[in-house]
């Protein structure tokens, strides 16, 4: 009797355990669904790198996991050592579009928006993000994936247009001086990466609401920067467009 | 009666006693017979001592009785006189002060204007007092209110005088009658003096001069029914846009209780409206008025109550003021030490606001040992402006009017530029702002640091580094919050109470408790376990002020889940807040005028405070005072070094006409550089000083006669005047001696001893 009460305890806690750690792996997984994750970080008023999530259809792993958690593990500690920004180095968050608490974090990272979905409520929230204050980064789309951004974002901003940047932005200049967009990584097999942005009522003196860094993948090279995937100089100039969307999203 | 009865008994009125000196006047025998009686009393004495046969109480009884009785005859024929330095008939001269001002004509003297009374005693030829006076001294008769002159004829007296000037009656009369016998000065008035200028040194003069001051108070010292906006406390300027929370404050007799409007009004247009209840009888009321300065210029707001039924003074319901709306960006200095959401969020709130430029210094990377820190700038007005970081001189940071001090390391200062900090404050007389963030107050090492001294709150020099996680607070308003107008984040006062108790928490990492004496908390935080700290506060330190706002994410008042998108509750917030913070900051050149507000005829001083870049007082410099007549006349009047302050140049101009003045006050160095310009309004028109605390000022009269040795007396006993003339022994006078021996109360008292003695010797037997 003892030893059979011994080993519930023993599955229940193997069982509690798996699922606490399965949770955001779950998500990368399949489902048309988007949630935050359980263990994210709590506000406190440093900076937390926010992950995106949103409902996917289709068989692969979840696509706005892509890179996760090593392109932001990475990315976090160059943050950290590059600005003087007080930033959560060891951990992330992953939330969904219409959690509460992603108000508390003005900057958010949308990976893969090529897969992009999102309902009226998540609509609503993600307006009100934007409109209040909050600045998107979206990151490893490319060729058709445009459209499917589009159509999400004139749920938003039925009027919202797009604006094609080009070096002399302030977005360039925010950390690093970058002078020419030649010097930007290309992670896939055509064409020059394009930074559109969405500026706040459509007009480019003010603040840009959404940036999209479009046929290009920064995170890819900051997921790999440890190995030999791609040279040191090509990952760094992944990292300084990176450091400059978020301290500019940061100020701006 | 009392006089009456007086009288009668003592022969004289009271006044002679007061005024005489008493002596006895017996001759050598009357001093004889006095003697005679004084052994008469010692017999009286020596005898009741020998009949044994009498009680103790009859003896007692008898002995004084008769002792009293031989005291009175003894008095009497000492022959008791008063000695009287009584004025000799038309050698002396008497100055009669007529108060011709506006306020005679309230109608609380019997029923009838205070003027009746004045006019039918003292301002026709045939007036009773008059004639009286006429008849024992040479009369002289003045009129005054603003300014004082001799009245030629009584048709003179018009009682539309804007002012009341005692001191300035005291000193005419004075020099008109010196050298002459002056038996006294009569001062018929309600009192209602309303000169800038305290009476001291004319009542002194008086006093030396040996002429006394008999008042007579005219009118009732207190009044009915009557509303009266005692004072309104508006700035002298302000930025256009600001939310202004102006203090009025309503004093009332006769109304308690009872619900009035009290409007404001801008160029005959109705600006803001709010009911208020009337306090007690007697008692002031400061009413909260909200009110926004949004059309640049002189501006002359009247706040007004309606008059109500039966007020006996209907002109003090309402009062002007002169606010200069002036229009231009208030520059603000923001330096911030971390990339984080709050200075992005203020910059946002204050960017619709056209008056205000926050420029933000930014720091997005710490000093290595190779590379120094890297700033992003925003908000500059060029490419020069601020490239090589915080200023370095005094004049680059003064040309700021405020600086917001975020999340910064004091180490990130050298100790010079640490003393700029508080003398920005201090001397250049700017509004610093420091907020809170893991390096800011003693988190970030700044206590012990000149800065530490201008802030409001005591800075804990132990302090081991901000502690995560954070305090997360309920901020709520203190009470003088809640209507201060840097905390106003709607534009009614329930609306204001509403929205705070609604706000998002914020968090702190800096436990600021403790404030230093002179600061004002305005709002509070409260955590989770009940412990309280300090949200916002300021204090006044040298010119300027310094506030402190420890927490790090105002910026949740905007993006918070539960705040609705178009809600405008943070942008209210800081707009108002930095628009306070620069408010009163001040320029170069400061111009100023005393009184702020004159008639036309009366001087003023015209006073600039003229200083260099570093704010350090300018002296020899040549300052002209270009002043612009409402007609378009100008005039440039020199103004001259006052040596007892640095940079302080005055001179005296006098208006001509009614209307708005524009003084521009500036000029040139000793070495003939610029000194830059500043200009204000001048308000000149008729006063209407003379209908406030118009009730008759006994207190103020009674001291002017104490002070001079004269007296004082109510309207009804102004008869009595001139006998208190005729006795005050000043001018040419002749002594008088009094009898006193034949009082009807010595004969009474004779009487009535021996009366109650044969009464007593009858009732026990002893006849």
């Amino acid at each position: 009797m003892r030893r059979t009460h011994v080993r519930i305890v023993l599955v229940l806690s193997v069982i509690v355990s798996v699922l606490a750690i399965a949770t955001p792996r779950a998500q990368r997984g399949y489902g048309g669904y988007s949630q935050s994750y359980s263990g994210n970080v709590r506000y406190d008023g440093k900076f937390v790198f926010i992950r995106l999530s949103y409902p996917w259809y289709g068989g692969r792993g979840a696509p706005w996991a892509h890179d996760w958690p090593r392109g932001e593990e990475h990315f976090l500690k160059i943050f950290n050592e590059m600005t003087a920004t007080p930033v959560h180095v060891a951990e992330s968050s992953i939330m969904g579009l219409s959690d509460p608490e992603l108000f508390k974090f003005p900057v958010a990272y949308m990976a893969e928006p090529g897969f992009w979905s999102m309902g009226d409520a998540e609509t609503r929230a993600l307006r009100d993000y934007l409109m209040k204050g909050g600045f998107m980064i979206m990151d490893d789309f490319r060729g058709r994936d445009w459209g499917n951004v589009e159509l999400n974002v004139s749920k938003m901003f039925p009027e919202g247009r797009w604006v094609d940047l080009d070096a002399s932005h302030a977005i360039f200049h925010s950390f690093f001086e970058i002078n020419t967009l030649d010097i930007i990584p290309q992670a896939y097999d055509a064409g020059r990466p394009i930074f559109r942005a969405l500026f706040e009522d459509n007009d480019p003196n003010k603040r840009i609401m959404i940036i999209a860094a479009y046929n290009t993948d920064m995170s890819e090279f900051w997921e790999w920067s440890d190995t030999g995937y791609a040279p040191v100089p090509v990952s760094n100039e992944a990292y300084k467009i990176g450091i400059n969307l978020f301290i500019y999203g940061l100020t701006h | 009666m009392f006089e009456s009865l007086f009288s009668f008994l003592f022969k004289y009125e009271q006044l002679v006693f007061q005024q005489g000196q008493f002596v006895l006047g017996a001759s050598r025998s009357m001093w004889l017979a006095a003697g005679v009686a004084g052994l008469a009393a010692a017999y009286v004495l020596w005898s009741y001592r020998q009949l044994a046969a009498l009680r103790v109480r009859d003896r007692a009884i008898l002995l004084t009785l008769r002792v009293a009785l031989i005291g009175v005859a003894l008095f009497a024929l000492l022959r008791p006189m008063l000695l009287l330095k009584v004025a000799v008939p038309q050698q002396n001269f008497v100055g009669i002060l007529l108060d011709d001002s506006r306020s005679m004509q309230i109608g609380d003297q019997d029923g009838k204007p205070r003027s009746d009374f004045l006019i039918s005693q003292l301002g026709r030829s045939d007036a009773p007092l008059l004639t009286e006076l006429g008849k024992r001294f040479q009369v002289k008769v003045f009129r005054f209110s603003s300014s004082a002159e001799r009245l030629q004829s009584t048709a003179d007296l018009t009682f539309q005088g804007t002012g009341t000037r005692l001191g300035e009656v005291f000193d005419r009369a004075r020099q008109e009658l010196s050298g002459l016998p002056v038996a006294g000065l009569v001062l018929a008035t309600d009192g209602s003096d309303n000169s800038e200028k305290t009476l001291d040194d004319s009542l002194a003069a008086l006093k030396a001069q040996a002429m006394p001051v008999f008042a007579i108070g005219i009118g009732r010292d207190r009044l009915t029914r009557d509303i009266q906006i005692t004072r309104v406390e508006t700035p002298r300027r302000s930025l256009k846009g600001s939310s202004l929370v102006l203090d009025v404050v309503v004093t009332q007799t006769g109304y308690a209780g009872v619900k009035v409007p009290l409007f404001v009004e801008d160029d005959g247009r109705v600006v803001s409206s709010q009911d208020i209840v009337l306090p007690g009888d007697g008692e002031s009321e400061t009413v909260k008025v909200r009110l926004k300065a949004s059309e640049t210029g002189p501006r002359v707001f009247k706040f007004r109550v309606p008059v109500q039924a039966n007020e006996e003074v209907a002109q003090n319901n309402q009062r002007e003021s002169l606010i200069e709306v002036y229009n231009r960006r208030e520059k603000i200095l923001y330096l911030e030490g971390q990339p984080r959401p709050e200075p992005k969020f203020i910059r946002r709130a204050t960017e619709n606001d056209d008056n205000l430029q926050v420029v933000l210094l930014w720091r997005t990377a710490e000093a290595t040992v190779t590379v120094p820190d890297k700033y992003l700038r925003l908000g500059v007005d060029g490419p020069e402006e601020l490239q090589n970081g915080f200023p370095q001189t005094r004049e680059e940071l003064f040309s700021y009017r405020g600086i917001i001090l975020g999340s910064v390391e004091a180490s990130a200062f050298t100790p010079e530029q640490q003393r700029m900090l508080e003398d920005f404050v201090d001397i250049r007389g700017g509004g610093l702002l420091a907020l809170g963030g893991e390096r800011s107050f003693s988190e970030g090492g700044w206590a012990g640091t000149p800065l530490a001294d201008a802030l409001p709150v005591v800075l804990d020099p132990g302090s081991r580094g901000p502690q995560y996680p954070p305090a997360e607070l309920v901020v709520q308003p203190s009470r003088a919050g809640l209507t201060h107008p840097s905390t106003q984040i709607a534009d009614s006062a329930d609306d204001v109470a509403a929205k705070w108790k609604d706000l998002p928490m914020l968090t702190s990492l800096n436990p600021l408790v403790e404030t230093k004496p002179g600061a004002n908390v305005l709002l509070t935080g409260k955590d989770s376990r009940g412990r309280e700290q300090v949200v916002f506060a300021y204090q006044r330190y040298g010119r300027g002020k310094a506030l402190v706002l420890p927490v790090q994410d105002t910026w949740l008042w905007r993006m918070h889940s539960k705040m609705d998108v178009k809600d405008v509750t943070h942008a209210t917030f800081w707009q108002r807040l930095i628009r306070w913070q620069v408010d009163g900051v001040p320029d170069r050149v400061m111009a100023s005028a005393t009184p702020d507000r004159v008639q036309r005829g009366e001087p003023m001083t015209l006073t600039a405070e003229v200083v260099d870049p570093e704010y350090k007082g300018i002296n020899d410099g040549r300052i002209t005072a270009r002043v612009t007549a409402p007609s378009g006349k100008v005039e440039d009047v020199p103004m001259d070094w006052t040596v007892e302050h640095d940079g302080e140049y005055r001179a005296r101009f006098t208006p001509a006409e009614d209307g708005l003045y524009k003084v521009s006050l500036g000029g040139t160095t000793r070495d003939g550089k610029e000194t830059g310009r500043g200009s204000m309004t001048v308000r000149v028109a008729p006063s209407d000083a003379e209908y406030f605390d118009a009730a008759m000022r006994a207190p103020l009269l009674q001291r002017v006669a104490e002070q001079t040795e004269g007296r004082y007396y109510a309207a009804k006993d102004a008869a009595a005047v001139v006998d208190a003339i005729t006795y005050s022994g000043k001018g040419i006078t002749v002594v008088e001696e009094r009898e006193l021996w034949d009082m009807p109360v010595n004969l009474i008292l004779l009487l009535g001893l021996m009366g109650s003695e044969w009464l007593y010797r009858r009732s026990r037997g002893l006849a």
